[in-house]
């Protein structure tokens, strides 16, 4: 990165806080600093977002406005540079961690500014805004994904699994599904869903147009790299572990979606029919996103899945027909092979055994002796997630796992545990969303 | 919660029914062991309002004061074709309200079709909650898919005048569908037609169905065509008849009318099984001597098949256009089912098998059904059900007004519901300061063919050469057929907008007040013994039944 001109520290001194401006700033790539002086358009400022828990996360952008809002203020519009997975991964899991703690809904806390109030002042009960509450994050994640992800079918998929995908989101997001509740809000945001969701269903109904989708979505597709090329674990298909990742979209500048050519008169320029929160313009900007994400050597997996994907789907996904299934020979730089692969297996069976700090002291005298070797040094991670897992810090374990895999893509015991972390925060999700509703779920 | 009930209210039977505690639709039988009750309201002499079979036996006796298909009426204007027809050889006096909605003069005074509607939905409440043995308050009512939303509304205010909560209108084809699939579970997608053709209204639905999720693809119609125009083929027949024989016409003579009603429409469900049947009307007017006039004659099947060939015809091409814009050929519908009584008609089977290429399925009880299906589907609603959904559509094209009189659709009909469409819009003069932007629903190429519901104008718009100002049009109508629109001006995102709440003829006020009236008959009624189980209101004859119009005073 070029060195910043500017350089800002933003402190986050509530978890709400910070939960706004990731919603609100962070998860749209783009971000509103007041300034009574505007520098000039497109100097690089660096800003330190400091969370609640101290830990600093280092955000990248540009100016590209100066903004004179009698809202807003005087300032600046920063297009800020992607974030780096492992800082998405960071406050995601920090929120997640929080609200936990609060005995929240481990989903986003809302911000204030679009607190699930109701305009007509209807008293609603606290079970309804918890709702309300996941179905915005859900809607908000839906938003970010493309018509694939949407449905959480692979690319390569019929016309039958897509229906029965479409149906089986159909049951669980239709607003008559929140007809028995009082709030309007709900029937609303569940609307938003259901569009997304019919929305992907239509361009994904036959062949043909999962044709045109794939094509928009380019050569992206087949990069994705399989985190667990060894294949014994019930690590999830790609695509649906996908499905959970683009948590945060770092598009480019809002697409021009609906600006048309100037016409005389008022006569039609251009129809989005079906198509309103996704414009076709918008699949560019998704495929941007996905490009973005997929140059990672590794799988982001957040405690919170984009949304509680059926455990069937899950299974249906057929991993072996996505072109993923190419050994994932080449990865990022960090996946290049040591030269003299070291030997972990006894470390790797006393991890199996449970003899945690044995086989972490182990990984460490290995390192020492081989400090070019990466899953020497994968390994220590992989035991600190362990134990940190044990310790119940699942941030902690996350990040550990993460960064394991960073130095070792190939480290399936990491790699499976993340999967599991996924899966158990899907059907949490999933439990909770039949909970609020006062719906019984079978046990996963 | 209570319960939520399903209410079919047909244009001359209707039905209601509950899930049973397997979760199974169920018909509800009232007290005289109907399952389905005649949508006829009679107020004899005395000011009592009696409702179904009873209703309808006074017919004859009381025919001015008994009034039948108000589901015709629903939601109508006095001078619409059908209406004018339907008013022509009805036995009742069907007149205009202030604002020119068809209503009826029964004992001198106006009643709207809706507190009609709302007699029979009371009865089949008191149906329910004698079954149930609880109170019911809300329900699902059905309605043709091709209503549009004034009759919807009417619809629904029948619904609060009768003290319950409409949490959805259900269109009849796709709730028919529901009870027909609720109970088959099949490997796969399932393409299937719902041809409907009930007392007054003929829709025809083609729809998906797998997986518990039955998806409408197109649905099309004619809401006035009906079993009640093959009875009127052969009314006016008899009419004819007897005017050419005995120069006496019988549509000034209301009893006349009632008993040519009921003998047409009993020797139309004869024909249905037979090839002839004897029509019998002694006593049935006087001649211009005295003389009364004997009618008595055989009808054959083929003879009527004859005489109403043109009322078939009308089916073809509402079914061809729903084949159309579901993207299908007839042969690719798997299943058709028949729905409404009017389907017992051989002919009318014929017509099908013709349409489809395939014989149609006559399973189901054709009277029940939709019923059936609205229950079902109130159980989707109130969380009973979670194994199903529906995905209804939009009936009529909603659009714009461009130009002088052009029509430029923005949400096309067999829309999926809840959708959402937008446009975009340049200014047409240099520094244009607003747009008036008006909406319309139907399907002519020409507005003047469409109903306006309403407009939405924004002004203030920002100086600029024409075509350099953008607006942009967002409509939206959710799961419940409302229609919201937005106008947004792209630079300075200024907005406007308007819901268009649809209205069915009576305004809110005018409910209120039809509730507060029957309050005040009711607690008159608590005085007075109960007749007979059925419910007896008796109206205080001091107040007029209803608030009469301001220039009728």
């Amino acid at each position: 990165m070029a060195e910043a001109a500017l350089s800002i520290k933003l402190r986050c001194a509530s978890w709400q806080q910070l939960a706004t401006i990731y919603k609100r700033d962070l998860s749209r790539g783009s971000m509103f600093l007041k300034a009574s002086t505007q520098p000039p358009i497109g100097t690089l400022v660096r800003i330190d977002l400091e969370l609640p828990s101290a830990s600093v996360i280092e955000l990248q952008g540009t100016i590209v406005k100066h903004v004179v809002d009698p809202q807003r203020g005087t300032g600046v519009d920063l297009q800020l540079e992607p974030l780096p997975t492992k800082s998405v991964w960071m406050i995601e899991n920090a929120l997640a961690a929080e609200s936990k703690v609060r005995g929240d809904a481990p989903t986003m806390a809302t911000p204030p500014t679009r607190a699930p109030t109701l305009s007509d002042g209807e008293d609603v009960s606290a079970a309804e805004v918890d709702l309300i509450r996941a179905l915005e994050a859900e809607a908000e994640s839906l938003r970010k994904l493309n018509p694939f992800l949407v449905l959480g079918v692979g690319y390569e998929t019929t016309d039958a699994d897509v229906r029965h995908a479409f149906g089986e989101l159909t049951k669980r997001y239709h607003p008559d599904r929140f007809a028995r509740y009082q709030s309007p809000k709900l029937r609303q945001i569940a609307a938003e869903i259901f569009i997304l969701i019919r929305d992907a269903y239509r361009r994904l109904a036959d062949e043909k147009s999962r044709q045109q989708v794939v094509a928009t979505l380019g050569h992206r597709v087949p990069t994705r790299a399989q985190t667990q090329p060894r294949g014994s674990g019930p690590a999830p298909a790609p695509v649906r572990t996908a499905g959970g990742m683009p948590r945060v979209a770092v598009p480019p500048p809002k697409p021009a979606g609906l600006e048309a050519p100037t016409a005389p008169g008022p006569v039609i320029t251009q129809q989005q029919h079906d198509a309103p929160t996704n414009p076709s313009a918008k699949s560019a900007e998704l495929a941007h996103t996905e490009l973005a994400r997929s140059s990672e050597p590794h799988l982001a997996i957040p405690v919170e899945p984009a949304r509680a994907p059926d455990p069937k789907l899950l299974r249906q996904t057929p991993p072996g027909g996505l072109p993923t299934e190419k050994p994932p020979a080449k990865r990022a730089p960090a996946a290049a092979p040591a030269a003299e692969p070291v030997d972990t297996s006894p470390l790797e069976a006393l991890i199996d055994e449970g003899k945690l700090d044995e086989a972490l002291s182990g990984y460490r005298v290995l390192s020492k002796k081989h400090p070019q070797d990466r899953a020497c040094r994968a390994g220590i991670e992989l035991v600190e997630g362990l134990k940190a897992l044990g310790a119940r810090d699942r941030l902690e374990a996350a990040q550990r796992f993460e960064a394991a895999l960073e130095l070792d893509p190939s480290n399936e015991r990491a790699a499976r545990e993340l999967a599991d972390m996924r899966r158990q925060a899907t059907n949490e999700r999933k439990g909770l969303l039949s909970r609020l509703m006062g719906k019984k779920e079978p046990p996963p | 919660m209570s319960r939520i009930i399903g209410i079919d209210l047909g244009t001359t039977n209707s039905c209601v029914a509950v899930l049973d505690e397997r979760g199974q639709p169920k018909t509800l039988v009232g007290a005289d062991g109907e399952r389905t009750t005649p949508s006829w309201v009679s107020w004899s002499p005395d000011g009592t309002i009696t409702v179904g079979t009873r209703a309808r036996r006074q017919a004859v006796t009381n025919a001015s004061a008994t009034v039948f298909g108000a589901k015709r009426l629903i939601g109508r204007k006095v001078n619409a074709e059908d209406v004018a027809w339907f008013a022509k050889l009805a036995p009742f006096r069907i007149v205009a309200a202030p604002n020119g909605d068809a209503w009826v003069r029964v004992q001198g005074q106006p009643i709207s079709p809706q507190e009609i509607a709302a007699h029979v939905l009371r009865r089949l409440r008191a149906v329910a909650e004698e079954a149930l043995g609880e109170p019911v308050t809300r329900c699902v009512v059905t309605v043709p898919a091709y209503f549009d939303d004034a009759q919807r509304q009417a619809t629904r205010d029948a619904g609060q005048i009768a003290g319950l909560d409409v949490i959805r209108i259900l269109n009849e084809p796709t709730a028919a569908a529901l009870a027909y699939g609720a109970h088959r579970v099949r490997e796969g997608r399932r393409l299937i037609a719902v041809f409907d053709l009930g007392g007054g209204t003929f829709d025809i639905s083609i729809m998906s169905v797998e997986n518990g999720i039955f998806e409408v693809l197109a649905t099309g119609g004619d809401s006035a065509l009906g079993g009640e125009d093959w009875d009127r083929r052969i009314l006016e027949r008899i009419v004819d008849e007897v005017f050419d024989q005995y120069r006496v016409d019988l549509t000034g003579v209301p009893m006349a009318l009632s008993r040519l009603r009921e003998a047409a429409e009993n020797a139309k469900k004869a024909l249905s099984a037979a090839s002839e049947t004897m029509l019998q009307l002694p006593f049935l007017a006087n001649d211009q001597h005295g003389a009364p006039i004997n009618y008595e004659r055989t009808v054959t099947r083929d003879e009527i098949e004859q005489l109403t060939q043109d009322l078939l015809d009308r089916v073809e091409a509402p079914c061809r256009r729903a084949m159309k814009d579901a993207g299908l050929e007839s042969t690719d519908v798997e299943e058709v089912l028949l729905v409404g009584g009017m389907t017992r008609w051989p002919a009318v089977q014929r017509t099908v098998e013709k349409l489809f290429s395939r014989k149609p399925s006559k399973g189901a009880n054709p009277d029940e059904v939709v019923a059936l299906g609205a229950a079902a589907y109130a159980g989707i609603l109130s969380g009973e059900a979670d194994d199903a959904q529906l995905l209804d559509v939009t009936p009529h094209d909603i659009g714009i007004k461009v130009g002088d009189s052009g029509f430029s659709v923005i949400i096309p009909r067999n829309s999926m519901l809840p959708v959402r469409a937008r446009k975009l819009f340049a200014t047409a003069s240099d520094d244009q300061k607003f747009v008036s932007i008006e909406l319309y629903q139907g399907e002519s190429n020409d507005l003047r063919g469409n109903r306006k519901l309403g407009q939405v104008v924004l002004d203030d718009l920002p100086p600029g050469p024409a075509g350099s100002v953008r607006v942009e049009l967002v409509m939206t109508v959710d799961v419940e057929s409302i229609l919201g629109v937005t106008a947004r001006e792209l630079r300075t995102g200024k907005e406007a907008s308007v819901t268009i709440r649809p209205s069915g003829g009576l305004s809110q006020r005018e409910i209120v007040e039809i509730i507060n009236r029957r309050r005040q008959e009711s607690s008159i009624v608590a005085r007075l013994p109960s007749e007979g189980g059925h419910i007896a209101r008796v109206a205080t004859r001091e107040q007029p039944a209803v608030v009469p119009p301001d220039d009728e005073k």
